[in-house]
């Protein structure tokens, strides 16, 4: 096993990870050959954040074409296409930009970001030092699945480079095997997202075997800290579903090169079955997207709170209660291209999933009760994410219900809902996650100040951007417009407006944490008060994370029975005859 | 209890579905729909929100009541409080549960109105392509927007075809796709199903026309109004004079490609009586001229690459191509008579003309376009060519007909 490889040597593990092990090249080579989990899950977080940041332009490109309709004057000057090209004589050319546009905005934002972000990255970094591990099960795959991860974008983006994709993130056939003379576009989009496949799989292996093998003595599962649960039953999806995701797109490229027919009825394939293949993985990998968000969020609103989470376990079963629904509830997505019952069948499935889900949000805002609620950046993030994230589940149900979804079905309502869900889910918990974790991971604090106001921007801007966005659905705008009829243009100015808001939210967060990194006041071991494992390595860890090896003396959130009247945090350690209490309470 | 509750909203929906139209009614929905299946859908559609809205006001404020009330003091720490209680869970399991299933049988009830179509329902068969529709009606009449064409703006980019449809007749789709896959979707009917390639798919609704008297009443606003009023492309304003009809949206919701945002048309609901009186019309169009009627395919089929004004698309422009010779890319050079045409839509990429790209057109089979079609076609295209044989003296004079003479205008 690769862990042991780090022998138990204190020469070299009381420097933080972050020390440089000599000049400017010898540091690269360090880190680019690293099998600490933690420069790993530093080096996903960067790597995720610059992908976030390109699906990000893409959007706001989307955004600013559809301020206004696409309109012909009579004397032949088309306006209202932001990226034709100068010489046009036609909507096709720009329309064919924005195809491209909105197909790498959800390339990138589902396979590269959401899909990765908080597993790779804060769980790559967090899921060790809360379990008490000096690093994943298997560290060198670790590092393989970071390689695999940067050549897998590498692919999808160079299919801009060859002038871009237009299939949509859903690759749906027959329009994907037939679109584009110049077939290798949508053959490296597709390997692209075929090989981040693998680093989804590898990363959910390690760890699964990582929380199975390497708990600290006396860490029980129902001591784990709930963002571990968390990640540990987005990992079980992740390695069921991905396999699914890779023989459907080696199909869709074999059906592209070899002309074998699977899907495209031409050759004697089925379309709806391209798009069983798809859901069948892309329906479970949503909550490989929103369940380590809810881990997040479970341990932020607890911590910020001083208060034991209510209903532990309640919240851990759901976790796996949703990965184990999350399989069969796929066809919701073809309520218009299936048969009837199967629609029948697929709506009451959907509405199983909903039910834990209501349980956990119901079990987030109890554990608010009594608590002593400190409004820092994280758990701003937190109420932020239960606001948002309420709106995104609540939206669903219409899209569940059979009735309403034949209009709903493939319209804006869907686009804001999914964005409510997606981005007021996961990318709101990534942000609380970040601004939790910030002082443990760089040792640096942020200014609060600044940070709120980033919280509050986005806030405003995401709300502006999206709700607009149902109105639009019911309306009848469907998704995927390049133009639209004249009476739905009002809202989508004002998304479009909500967007650029959003964005300066973003470039806000961007200087604090550039900030922060530069000249930010040193971070204490334990700045909210945790009582996770990761708040007893330094501020940042050192390279072999804990200096004794830790044990596990009382449960992740046991605040009432561990912390003495009046404990302040920034006095860490907790006082050893009150840890002698809480085990023996525990 | 469970059966006082379901009958209790029940009584609640349909009070809703007759009563005036509420401000969340018209801000989520706009105008009450003509459809009377669409009206249940429109009724759990409001149901839904207002237990959305119950459940998030009753959250939310819970949230932020605690978020004030226990904000952190210094020095006082968290009373000890409980970390759960199993009456309290199991009682916010089961109640959103039973919820659940109660929402999920106001959907599967609407849902089974939506997808049984009556019986007696007139069937149309709807084929969709790149991108636009057919409409085939009863007797073998197709509609398209070269036969019958309006605009999505005044200054919209294309021609949407319009669909006649009588009012309070049931109807009933048998809709195919040519080649990948569309979605037709009636946002005013609360309506939508995909066409599939490789299967038939179905779709069924039904539209009164409002009471109010022979005054033209429009769905559509903003400047589709002005536009369908004048509507210089159809050929049947003269028999609405008068008639009142009401025209709805359709929006092609599966993405299909570049001209997906562009792939709309119009229902336009008239009565029983107009209908027939349009529809034999169609059936007959005797006063057309084979070149009138060219230009009506070629509204429907090739506007969207061919230009008939000399700017060059995907495609060749038509204007003087009839009759003046092209290189090609095999090295031959033909000049383009009927034969010649023929070919080229039949075949096109027999002979490659050396300034287009190789593949840029489809090939048109008999299934497509019938040899009358092509024959239709190649006259049009004499009308646009200086080259053209003359056959009357004022035919080639005027070179633009009356259906081709609008098309410049609205040419990209």
């Amino acid at each position: 096993m690769g862990s042991a490889a780090h022998n138990h040597d204190h020469g070299h593990g009381h420097g933080s990870y972050l020390t440089p092990k000599g000049g400017f090249m010898t540091t690269v080579f360090d880190w680019a050959t690293t099998v600490d989990h933690k420069k790993i899950g530093v080096m996903y977080l960067f790597a995720i954040l610059f992908m976030f940041f390109l699906g990000g332009l893409a959007a706001i490109a989307v955004r600013v074409e559809l301020l206004e309709p696409v309109r012909v004057a009579a004397d032949g000057v088309i306006t209202g296409q932001l990226f034709a090209p100068a010489d046009q004589k036609a909507v096709g050319p720009g329309n064919e930009i924005y195809n491209r546009l909105f197909t790498l905005h959800g390339a990138i934002m589902v396979f590269m970001v959401i899909v990765p972000s908080i597993p790779a990255s804060l769980g790559n970094f967090f899921l060790p030092l809360m379990l008490g591990a000096k690093d994943v099960a298997f560290p060198r795959l670790n590092l393989l699945s970071w390689y695999i991860y940067v050549i897998g974008s590498i692919f999808a983006v160079s299919s801009i480079i060859l002038g871009g994709v237009d299939t949509g993130w859903t690759f749906y056939t027959p329009y994907s095997t037939t679109t584009g003379n110049e077939f290798g576009r949508v053959i490296f989009m597709v390997m692209g997202a075929f090989i981040l496949g693998f680093s989804s799989i590898l990363t959910g292996l390690n760890f699964i075997v990582t929380v199975h093998k390497l708990r600290a003595p006396g860490m029980g599962w129902f001591d784990m800290p709930l963002f571990v649960w968390a990640v540990y039953s987005s990992a079980i999806i992740q390695v069921l579903a991905t396999p699914v995701i890779g023989i459907t797109l080696l199909l869709l490229t074999f059906e592209r090169v070899f002309n074998v027919g699977i899907f495209d009825p031409k050759l004697g394939g089925d379309p709806v079955l391209f798009q069983h293949f798809f859901w069948f993985y892309s329906h479970p990998v949503v909550y490989v997207m929103i369940l380590p968000g809810m881990g997040i969020i479970s341990d932020v609103l607890s911590v910020h709170s001083q208060k034991k989470i209510f209903g532990y376990r309640a919240i851990a079963y759901s976790s796996l209660g949703i990965a184990a629904v999350s399989f069969i509830v796929w066809g919701h997505h073809m309520f218009t291209s299936m048969s009837e019952v199967a629609g029948v069948v697929f709506s009451g499935l959907t509405f199983l999933v909903a039910i834990p889900t209501a349980v956990k949000v119901f079990n987030w805002i109890s554990t608010l009760y009594k608590g002593s609620i400190a409004l820092t950046t994280p758990m701003l993030y937190g109420l932020i994410f239960l606001f948002l994230f309420s709106i995104g589940g609540l939206t669903g149900l219409p899209l569940g219900t059979l009735s309403t979804d034949l209009h709903l079905h493939d319209s804006y309502f869907v686009v804001a809902h999914f964005h409510y869900v997606m981005m007021g889910g996961t990318i709101m918990a990534l942000l609380a996650g970040m601004h939790h974790w910030w002082p443990k991971m760089f040792g640096r604090m942020y200014n609060e100040f600044w940070a709120k106001v980033g919280a509050i921007t986005v806030f405003v801007g995401f709300n502006l951007t999206f709700f607009t966005q149902f109105f639009l659905g019911t309306q009848g705008m469907p998704r995927r417009y390049a133009s639209y009829i004249d009476e739905f243009q009002i809202y989508h100015q004002i998304s479009t407006l909500g967007s650029l808001i959003l964005f300066l939210g973003f470039v806000i967060h961007f200087f604090v944490f550039v900030a922060s990194l530069a000249s930010g006041r040193k971070a204490e071991q334990n700045p909210w008060g945790g009582l996770t494992m990761e708040w007893e390595a330094a501020s940042p860890p050192t390279e072999h994370n804990f200096d004794h090896e830790p044990l596990c003396k009382h449960g992740p959130y046991d605040y009432d029975t561990t912390v003495p009247p009046g404990w302040d945090p920034k006095d860490y350690p907790i006082p050893a005859e009150n840890l002698k209490a809480a085990k023996e309470a525990h | 209890m469970l059966t006082t509750f379901l009958s209790l909203t029940t009584a609640t929906l349909a009070s809703t579905a007759d009563g005036e139209p509420g401000f969340w009614f018209k801000t989520w929905l706009g105008e009450p729909t003509r459809s009377p299946v669409a009206g249940h859908s429109d009724s759990a559609f409001m149901y839904i929100w207002w237990f959305c809205v119950v459940w998030f006001i009753f959250l939310m404020g819970l949230m932020f009541y605690f978020v004030i009330a226990f904000r952190r003091k210094p020095g006082k720490i968290a009373p000890r409080s409980r970390d759960h209680n199993s009456k309290l869970e199991i009682f916010w399991t089961i109640v959103p549960t039973l919820m659940l299933v109660h929402i999920f049988w106001i959907g599967f009830e609407g849902y089974m109105e939506k997808v049984t179509p009556p019986g007696n329902a007139m069937e149309l068969k709807l084929t969709g392509y790149k991108w636009s529709w057919d409409m085939e009606y009863p007797g073998g009449v197709v509609v398209n927007r070269g036969t019958s064409a309006g605009k999505v703006a005044t200054d919209a980019a294309e021609t949407v075809p319009i669909f006649y449809i009588p009012a309070d007749t049931p109807i009933r789709l048998r809709m195919n796709s040519t080649d990948v896959m569309h979605a037709f979707w009636i946002p005013n009917f609360r309506i939508k199903s995909d066409l599939i390639p490789n299967r038939y798919t179905g779709l069924w609704f039904q539209a009164s026309l409002p009471a109010s008297g022979p005054t033209i009443k429009y769905h559509l606003k903003s400047k589709a109004e002005e536009n369908l009023k004048a509507d210089p492309n159809s050929t049947f304003s003269e028999a609405l004079a008068g008639e009142p009809y009401e025209d709805h949206w359709i929006f092609c919701a599966e993405y299909c490609g570049t001209g997906h945002s562009e792939m709309a048309g119009i229902i336009r609901v008239v009565s029983a009586g107009t209908y027939k009186k349009w529809l034999a019309d169609q059936a007959n169009p005797s006063t057309l001229s084979p070149a009138e009627r060219g230009a009506r395919i070629y509204k429907a089929r090739c506007i969207s690459c061919h230009s008939v004004d000399g700017s060059s698309g995907t495609g060749p422009t038509w204007k003087n191509m009839y009759g003046y010779p092209f290189a090609h890319t095999d090295g031959t050079s033909h000049v383009n008579d009927d034969q010649h045409i023929a070919e080229a839509i039949r075949y096109p990429n027999k002979h490659i003309r050396a300034d287009y790209p190789a593949g840029g057109m489809s090939a048109f089979p008999e299934s497509l376009l019938s040899n009358k079609q092509v024959e239709y076609v190649i006259e049009y295209m004499k009308t646009l060519s200086d080259k053209a044989p003359a056959t009357t003296p004022e035919e080639t004079q005027k070179p633009a007909e009356p259906a081709g003479a609008a098309t410049p205008a609205e040419k990209k």
